[in-house]
């Protein structure tokens, strides 16, 4: 743009003034070239943007200061990962709906330790997890309350189709480990180890210090730091082992992705491989909240609907998960066991 | 193939960014006008321009202590952490410097162009600036773009003070790393290509409007 153009785009307005009348000629000629008014249609459409803004900003504000619906008990639930990445929790949120339509579970799916962060902080109602030792510790700091154990599965041992070190046909996940150790030491094959202090991360190292082994500093010894999706996808492509939980498993190797690896171990009396699911309210929740979320948890641990029993069946020719249901003497004395060690 | 939740989700995703983006400017771009009048910015600039490039889980998690239950926020009474009134939040903070440093640019170039020689024919301050955002406007609306596209594809904040929850805070990004904790590889990918054709038809749509009603 030219400054001529420039100085005739003002000079409808300084015309008022009185300094330029004296150069009036020459700005006569600039307006012939380029001179346009706001039109009155222009000047409505600026103050109709100018309205549109403000009216924006004032719903933007008030939602932001009100965004709750009245009428709906929102129940957080922090979880994690592994219930709600199977999709079980959304079967579970399906079958509650038609009982409490009134209540809205929204799930936030972490790993346990951040769950269990985020339920001390207020900021969820109800708890799921899979991890004996850190529920037993937020237990004591009376940071959860209300406990019950749901459900199980097994963590399974998955390795390239190959066997390297020779693991199929063992009868308990000790001797499994310790073999992959001596094929991991001997460079037959490598470990994916998840990393994230999850419950599977955690039960791993368990599983190692009572072998008294440390695999920690070896080259074989792969620490991702991910969740079990992605350790699955690194065991398949390094040709590697790992402790899984089946379901994650089972989703994966439907899907294709994981055609390097077998399920090698899995064994349903080896306690070290079972796998407890527990529900705890937060201390903190209060009000409707607490009443739908101990609702909820009474609800899970029944399994009203089957909903658990079932779920994975279709799918997989297996359930993913079993309900605890007049189990629980027996896992919660397995669930102590855990949490103690 | 696309299923309604998702659509729902693409929509989400653009209803959050947008807001976001539209409040952002509305502090961003005021900022970096008033920026281009004084003289000495060098430092702020110089911390502006590095804040461009802030992990967006950092701002996720500072936001969610500030939001929690726990935060300081609490006793006033607002309620914000697991909405999408959160992830506005956080997104309009989140883009609140790449507005600023690439919006000043453009505005700083018009300053030294034309300010002192309209001032010098006698217009005064407002019209000095009316004349800065017009010649200015092409470079502005890239900034906004800009801003809009980092806030649709950033995934830090929507995770943590959204919290990914079906129906309600999913947007695009945490359905796509759901996609791929969950293995439905294939859901990821289709919602990855409509982010980015959403990006480009946008980015296209606004080029083209400054074509037509542009000044140059």
């Amino acid at each position: 743009m030219s400054p001529r153009r420039l100085a005739g785009s003002h000079y409808g307005e300084w015309t008022r003034g009185d300094r330029w009348e004296v150069d009036g000629g020459e700005l006569e000629s600039m307006k012939m070239n380029s001179y346009e008014p706001l039109s009155t249609e222009k000047r409505l459409l600026h103050r109709l943007v100018l309205v549109a803004s403000v009216v924006i900003l004032l719903v933007v504000a008030y939602y932001l200061l009100f965004p709750l619906n009245q009428y709906v008990v929102r129940l957080k639930v922090a979880t994690t990962t592994s219930l709600y990445a199977t999709g079980l929790l959304e079967a579970i949120a399906e079958a509650f709906r038609k009982e409490y339509p009134n209540v809205r579970l929204e799930f936030i799916a972490v790993g346990s330790g951040a769950a269990l962060r985020i339920a001390e902080r207020g900021d969820a109602c109800v708890v799921l997890i899979h991890e004996p030792y850190l529920e037993h510790q937020y237990l004591m700091k009376g940071v959860i309350g209300g406990g019950r154990v749901f459900g199980y599965n097994y963590f399974v041992v998955v390795g390239p189709k190959n066997d390297p070190a020779y693991i199929s046909g063992v009868d308990n996940v000790l001797e499994v480990f310790r073999r992959v150790y001596v094929a991991g030491e001997s460079g037959r094959t490598y470990f994916v180890s998840r990393g994230d202090n999850s419950g599977t991360h955690l039960r791993e190292l368990m599983i190692w210090s009572l072998l008294g082994l440390n695999p920690g500093n070896t080259s074989w010894y792969r620490s991702c730091g991910c969740g079990m999706g992605d350790a699955l996808l690194i065991a398949n492509e390094l040709g590697a082992y790992t402790l899984s939980d089946l379901g994650t498993y089972l989703k994966f190797k439907k899907g294709g992705k994981l055609q390097n690896l077998e399920l090698l171990y899995v064994n349903t009396d080896d306690n070290l491989t079972i796998n407890i699911y527990s529900a705890y309210i937060a201390s903190r929740c209060s009000g409707d909240e607490r009443r739908y979320g101990e609702l909820l948890i009474n609800f899970i641990s029944k399994d009203e609907g089957g909903v658990i029993r079932d779920y994975g069946v279709k799918e997989f020719g297996q359930p993913l998960f079993y309900p605890v249901l007049e189990n629980k003497s027996k896992f919660l004395s397995i669930w102590e066991w855990f949490a103690y060690r | 193939m696309i299923s309604d939740e998702t659509i729902a989700t693409i929509l989400r995703s653009i209803y959050v960014s947008g807001t976001a983006t539209l409040l952002a400017s509305v502090w961003s771009l005021p900022t970096s006008y008033v920026l281009t009048l004084k003289r000495r910015v060098g430092v702020v600039e110089a911390v502006i321009e590095s804040l461009v490039g802030i992990p967006t889980v950092l701002l996720g998690l500072l936001l969610y202590i500030l939001l929690s239950s726990s935060g300081p926020l609490a006793p006033l009474g607002i309620k914000l952490l697991y909405t999408p009134q959160a992830i506005i939040l956080g997104e309009s903070i989140l883009v609140t410097p790449l507005m600023i440093s690439t919006s000043y640019r453009v505005l700083k170039n018009s300053v030294v162009m034309y300010s002192e020689l309209a001032l010098s024919l006698g217009a005064s301050k407002t019209q000095v600036m009316t004349l800065v955002i017009r010649e200015s406007l092409p470079g502005v609306v890239a900034s906004i773009i800009m801003s809009f596209s980092r806030a649709l594809g950033e995934l830090g904040i929507a995770m943590m003070v959204g919290g990914n929850i079906s129906g309600y805070t999913r947007v695009m990004t945490t359905a796509i790393a759901l996609g791929v904790v969950r293995g439905e590889f294939e859901e990821a990918i289709v919602l990855g290509l409509v982010l980015m054709a959403i990006m480009v038809v946008i980015s296209v749509t606004l080029k083209l409007i400054n074509k037509v009603y542009g000044i140059d």
